[in-house]
């Protein structure tokens, strides 16, 4: 078994496609066929670390000619963070359903992953974050990400 | 090498003639011993049985004679003289051919003879000396012996002396008897390794073999057995004589006088086939070692010429030659050690050309990476207002990462790139970065057509086999601007100038522009945008490999904490270099000498105009 662990089921037209791992030069997304559908449904809750060779292979894969609408679901930070940085991660054709905002309490030291969904928290060219995120103890959470940044591919 | 002292192949050989060389000796002397023991009990038994049938025979013989004789002592004990009685007794024995009378002379204790009768004339006056003088020893009787028997001349012939006690005339009357035993001497006389004897407790052969009758056998070998053996009526015994050479020794008491009859076998002959069986035995003895000692070389061989092979083998290890192959077919443990050994010499060899090439490639690395450290600028640098210092520091020999500055007019172009992966093939392609932007900072062309240049380059050297992310800047010394191109790269953060405590809000990503990676493709078309610098504000252009700073647990550094380290080190707005120096400190502390996963670069940009 490699570093990534890839899932896939086809539903009619639809192509489910669970991954979870490291993606990095040791990946074969060749493998991974996306023709023959209308829709990809890419859930990437899993997904732990990308590295550059990560991100061309990826590039390779998803980007070469792919007809199909592209979704992206659970997308976390290290995926997110390659959307705004990386021009091509994520295809013309694809879109953002959720992903994962991260928050700290700085005085606890306390993480929480806070699921954003496409029409609740985001939509194309707007933000609409939780009024407030508390942790366990009930105290008021902070966004652990520099916004401008980490939603840049929400205003595009 | 330790050298050999004694081989393996000479123990096995030992080991294996040794041990039935001590085998076969102990049972070849415990066979032979048993052998000597049962030879012995046979011929002390075949000649003990000889000894008491003799013995009983001449017994009973001399009794009869004996008895034949008392009517004759009767006649002249009553007579005084022997009558014609006698003389017909005498005329009639068989074995008595003589017989005298004695009487002791008290007056002058002399034996007298009185009377004598013979079986032919004449033979009284031809026997008379040696009767005579034989018959001076009848005065050697006593109470207890009253009988003494002699060889007479040395024939078939015995001189019996007979006290007897004459109680009518209160006296004791002296009886010689010559008798004839021809048929018993004939026994005595047969010539062979057994000799037999008639003798007397005192030694004396008186039947035997013809060289030994009449001499004191006593004075030829050792009869001290026989005194003690007055008890004993049969014995046998070793003794030597007088060139201590062994005889075996049996003895029979006849049980008339002191009479006894001894056989004598000299114990060479008589164990003669002991002799014959210890020499076939030591021949079969030594065939069977000499066939062991065959079959041993052949084992010992066949088991040490394989270890020989390894064992040269190994001297071969030693001096340092793995390039071959031991050729042993075997296939017992020692074929499987070879095997192995074989596998292991090549393993060797295999490590030492991979540690020779990977020698070879430190050394061209180690060149690579002097040659990369001059595609640096100098860390610390003022091009017109801006003060520029960075850091950079490859995750080995060589880096992926590239930074530079260059000033050309009034444009100070700031570059920032950061190749797939690290190593060797990133290098490679920073050089190629570096040669291009070496003739674009010359062109004077704005960030957006530069990248446009650079990717081709890229593309060109890499054909999209690596990548390049990008960052240039260009910053117009007269408008104070900043026009930026990015190919999907970190964004820089600015930072401006503020007297409030700087917040994770106050970092602008100048991320407003994104396009392709360099080398991803060809054709593509880079955009730039705009942003005014304003005296004292800072830029901070990086790599990603500062968040993928581990420390000794393998924890990364990770986004917050960089954030946080940018925040603290430039809260007021200290020197580029105070600022540099700042983060750099952060991450050491927290990366306690850990190697990095990543290369890491970053510079920091601060506007001095006032």
């Amino acid at each position: 078994m490699g570093k990534l662990d890839v899932k896939m089921n086809k539903e009619g037209e639809k192509l489910n496609i669970q991954m979870s791992g490291v993606i990095d030069e040791d990946v074969d997304f060749q493998q991974y066929k996306l023709v023959g559908v209308q829709q990809i449904s890419l859930d990437l809750n899993g997904i732990l670390s990308i590295n550059s060779c990560g991100i061309r292979e990826w590039i390779k894969w998803i980007g070469s000619g792919v007809a199909a609408q592209i979704v992206f679901n659970n997308c976390p930070k290290v995926i997110v963070d390659q959307i705004n940085m990386v021009d091509g991660f994520l295809p013309t054709n694809a879109k953002v359903i959720s992903f994962f905002v991260p928050y700290y309490n700085e005085s606890l030291g306390v993480e929480k992953n806070v699921l954003f969904r496409y029409g609740s928290e985001f939509k194309e060219g707007s933000l609409t974050p939780p009024s407030a995120v508390k942790d366990d103890s009930g105290e008021v959470m902070e966004m652990d990400v520099i916004e401008s940044k980490y939603f840049k591919f929400i205003k595009k | 090498m330790q050298k050999r002292r004694f081989s393996i192949r000479y123990k096995i050989l030992a080991l294996l003639t040794l041990i039935p060389v001590f085998t076969l000796g102990a049972f070849l002397l415990m066979a032979l011993k048993i052998f000597k023991d049962d030879k012995m009990a046979y011929v002390f038994d075949s000649t003990s049985n000889l000894s008491g049938t003799l013995a009983s025979q001449i017994k009973n013989q001399l009794n009869t004679i004996i008895i034949g004789a008392k009517p004759l002592f009767q006649d002249y004990a009553e007579q005084g003289k022997f009558s014609g009685v006698s003389d017909s007794l005498l005329k009639n024995s068989p074995n008595l051919d003589f017989m005298t009378v004695y009487e002791l002379d008290e007056t002058i204790n002399k034996l007298t003879m009185k009377s004598y009768i013979e079986k032919s004339p004449q033979m009284g006056e031809e026997l008379a000396p040696k009767i005579e003088q034989l018959m001076a020893r009848a005065r050697e009787l006593t109470k207890k012996q009253q009988r003494l028997i002699f060889s007479f001349d040395k024939d078939d012939r015995l001189f019996i002396i007979e006290r007897v006690d004459n109680t009518k005339q209160q006296k004791f009357i002296y009886f010689g008897l010559l008798v004839q035993l021809s048929e018993l001497e004939q026994m005595f006389k047969t010539s062979g390794a057994q000799k037999i004897f008639l003798i007397d407790s005192l030694g004396q052969v008186i039947f035997g073999p013809q060289e030994f009758i009449g001499e004191m056998l006593s004075q030829k070998m050792d009869l001290n057995f026989l005194k003690q053996a007055e008890m004993i009526s049969q014995g046998v015994e070793v003794s030597k004589d007088r060139t201590n050479v062994d005889y075996m020794v049996s003895y029979s008491k006849v049980g008339f006088g002191d009479l006894y009859v001894m056989t004598s076998v000299m114990k060479e002959k008589a164990l003669g086939a002991l002799g014959i069986l210890l020499r076939k035995s030591v021949i079969f003895f030594v065939l069977l070692i000499s066939l062991t000692v065959m079959i041993s070389l052949l084992a010992s061989n066949t088991m040490t010429q394989s270890l020989t092979s390894l064992f040269d083998a190994t001297k071969k290890v030693a001096e340092g030659k793995f390039n071959f192959q031991v050729d042993v077919k075997s296939n017992d443990e020692v074929g499987s050690l070879a095997e192995n050994f074989n596998l292991m010499a090549a393993e060797v060899s295999r490590l030492l050309s991979r540690t020779a090439e990977n020698a070879r490639m430190e050394n061209e690395l180690r060149t690579a990476k002097t040659v990369q450290e001059t595609l640096f600028p100098e860390s610390l640098a003022q091009l017109g207002p801006l003060q520029i210092s960075g850091f950079y520091e490859p995750a080995s020999e060589c880096g992926g990462d590239w930074w530079h500055y260059s000033q050309l007019g009034d444009k100070i172009l700031l570059w920032i790139g950061d190749a797939t992966g690290h190593g060797a093939p990133s290098a490679l392609i920073t050089a190629a970065a570096k040669s291009a932007a070496s003739i674009i900072e010359w062109l004077n062309v704005g960030p957006a057509q530069a990248m446009e240049l650079l990717n081709g380059s890229i593309y060109e050297c890499s054909r999209g086999q690596l990548m390049m992310t990008f960052f240039l800047a260009s910053y117009d010394t007269t408008t104070g601007e900043v026009t930026y191109a990015n190919a999907s790269h970190e964004a820089p953060f600015l930072i401006r100038k503020s007297n409030e405590p700087l917040k994770r809000k106050d970092l602008i990503p100048l991320n407003e522009v994104n396009n392709p990676r360099l080398g991803q493709s060809r054709s593509t078309t880079y955009i730039e945008s705009k942003i005014k610098l304003e005296p004292g504000d800072l830029m901070l252009f990086y790599t990603d490999g500062i968040p993928d700073i581990r420390n000794p647990k393998g924890e990364s550094w990770g986004e917050r904490e960089f954030v946080k380290a940018i925040i603290n080190a430039n809260q007021d707005f200290p020197t580029a270099t105070d600022s540099m120096e700042r983060i750099s400190t952060a991450f050491q502390k927290f990366r306690q000498g850990s190697s990095l996963v990543d290369d890491v670069t970053f510079f920091v940009v601060k506007n001095n105009e006032i």
